[in-house]
């Protein structure tokens, strides 16, 4: 009898039974007072117990919080502005930008009540115009999406819920190297070094070699390079050019989570040539598209792990998140729908 | 008015609003006190020790009542719940039915036994509607950790548990 039941009660459930979708509207109804006052009575006993185990690892955090804050403070000045050049970039071009995605702000007010869910609760719901499905991030990049949707409060499924499944890019950085040609005009005054000339060539021409120097800084996620070349001499013109080959090179794949205690990994890597090894610690994004729930380019983690398998299956990648989801506070909901999702006028 | 007031006074209206503040207690306070990350399952307590103190029937019917509730607030699909811990109350009152007049050590010996099947029977029955992943080795310790917690609780729960599923003489 009592399986029986539950079986009726999943089989109607996955078929989206609009009276299990009633029921449950009812019991939150009924419910969240209920919480509510219970969350504010037993407050004293969180503090208590965060208070006693948490308050030595709170201090570690602080102090290490306080160095990384200092060493990204300028980093942070220069990759805003990347960003900024991105996103102007990118709308000149009528290309989707993070930047025209309206966005809700939320607080995350509960975590997931089994050990078999990796969830928590935001305090937006539908009246804020959240939708099942749409991503969930923090500051650092991609924490999940919305799953449940409810009138001012919503579930966030976590990256990490193996139920989680989003198609990524994975962006293969260049090789470190930068040509640089130098065409050196006929009868120019470069003061030195100058090659001796060969006999056989016209006389007057001179072939200088350039040192470039390359300054790199690395932040979360984004590897941005300043070439600094010396100030060219008067007419000799020195143009920068990245080969094909030293291009960033993408591939899609679907990130897939693994539980709490294990990092999620990325499948169906195609095995091409084109796409070379791939490195340890390249960054994840997202591979929006028309179908996918989740606009293109948002940081999601970098690569970890590389797993190579035998035979034709690409390898698998496991990532390295750069959000921590155990530290969740305030969250950012992108009011973002495919077209294929979008209800017709 | 006598049949609302029988219904109000009813073993099984009291579990219900007893359950709706254990289930209270489980999305505050026991989410987020988490020993070694796991979450203590006060639920799946609550009707092991209904289980184990009045037997079979009563036991899987609080499981699925309170499955049922939980449920509610998961994202997992209704009916899950009310499986795995139907399941859990109904192991809890065949092992106990076993001893000969139990005694409270082997109540506790049941009340550890029944929590660990529990947790293994929700990941179980997940895995059985395609919502796999979570058999893995972290399962033993969310296991342990709640079997532990579960026997340090039990004592208040069957308090509750008594106080909840006791049949009342009414005066007439």
């Amino acid at each position: 009898m009592l399986v029986l039941t539950a079986i009726i009660l999943i089989t109607l459930d996955l078929q989206n039974s609009s009276t299990i979708s009633g029921l449950r509207s009812v019991f939150g109804t009924v419910f969240r007072p209920i919480e509510s006052t219970t969350r504010v009575v037993t407050r004293p006993v969180n503090n208590a117990w965060h208070g006693i185990f948490d308050y030595n690892n709170v201090l570690d955090e602080n102090d290490r919080l306080r160095e990384q804050v200092a060493q990204q403070e300028g980093a942070t000045i220069a990759a805003a502005a990347s960003v900024r050049l991105a996103q102007e970039l990118l709308a000149l071009n009528g290309l989707p930008t993070l930047a025209g995605i309206n966005a809700v702000t939320a607080q995350v007010i509960g975590d997931s009540p089994t050990n078999f869910s990796q969830t928590i609760e935001i305090n937006q719901g539908s009246e804020s115009g959240i939708r099942v499905g749409m991503p969930v991030l923090n500051a650092a990049g991609l924490v999940g999406k919305i799953t449940k949707v409810f009138t001012d409060r919503a579930i966030v499924m976590l990256i990490t819920d193996p139920d989680f499944a989003l198609s990524i890019k994975v962006v293969n950085a260049p090789r470190a190297a930068t040509t640089t040609t130098t065409i050196a005009r006929s009868n120019a005054a470069v003061p030195s070094p100058v090659v001796p000339v060969d006999p056989g060539s016209s006389a007057g021409t001179t072939v200088e070699t350039t040192t470039t120097t390359t300054t790199t800084t690395t932040i979360a996620g984004f590897t941005p390079t300043v070439t600094t070349l010396p100030a060219a001499p008067s007419g000799v013109s020195s143009i920068t050019v990245p080969l094909a080959s030293e291009l960033a090179v993408r591939e899609t794949g679907v990130i897939e989570g693994r539980g709490p205690s294990r990092q999620p990994i990325v499948r169906f890597i195609d095995n091409s040539l084109r796409f070379g090894d791939i490195q340890v610690g390249v960054p994840i994004v997202t591979a929006g598209g028309s179908q996918s729930l989740s606009p293109p380019d948002i940081m999601v983690g970098k690569v970890a792990r590389v797993v190579e398998r035998l035979g034709s299956a690409g390898p698998i990648l496991e990532i390295e998140l750069v959000a921590d989801l155990s530290n969740l506070s305030f969250l950012r909901v992108l009011l973002y729908q495919p077209i294929t999702e979008k209800p017709a006028p | 008015m006598n049949r609302f007031l029988t219904i109000m006074a009813s073993r099984w209206t009291r579990l219900v609003l007893v359950l709706l503040i254990v289930l209270s207690l489980q999305t505050t306070v026991f989410t987020e006190l988490r020993p070694f990350g796991v979450a203590v399952q006060v639920v799946l307590l609550m009707v092991v020790v209904a289980g184990s103190l009045f037997g079979v029937a009563i036991g899987s019917l609080t499981g699925l009542v309170a499955g049922l509730m939980y449920d509610m607030i998961l994202p997992t699909p209704v009916g899950l719940g009310s499986l795995a811990l139907g399941l859990a109350g109904a192991t809890a009152g065949l092992l106990i039915y076993f001893f000969n007049e139990p005694t409270w050590w082997m109540r506790s010996i049941a009340v550890v036994v029944v929590s660990s099947l529990g947790e293994i029977y929700y990941p179980l029955v997940q895995a059985t509607v395609g919502l796999d992943g979570w058999l893995q080795l972290r399962l033993l310790k969310v296991v342990l950790v709640v079997s532990i917690c579960n026997l340090l609780l039990s004592p208040l729960a069957v308090l509750v548990c008594r106080w909840t599923l006791s049949e009342r003489k009414t005066v007439a």
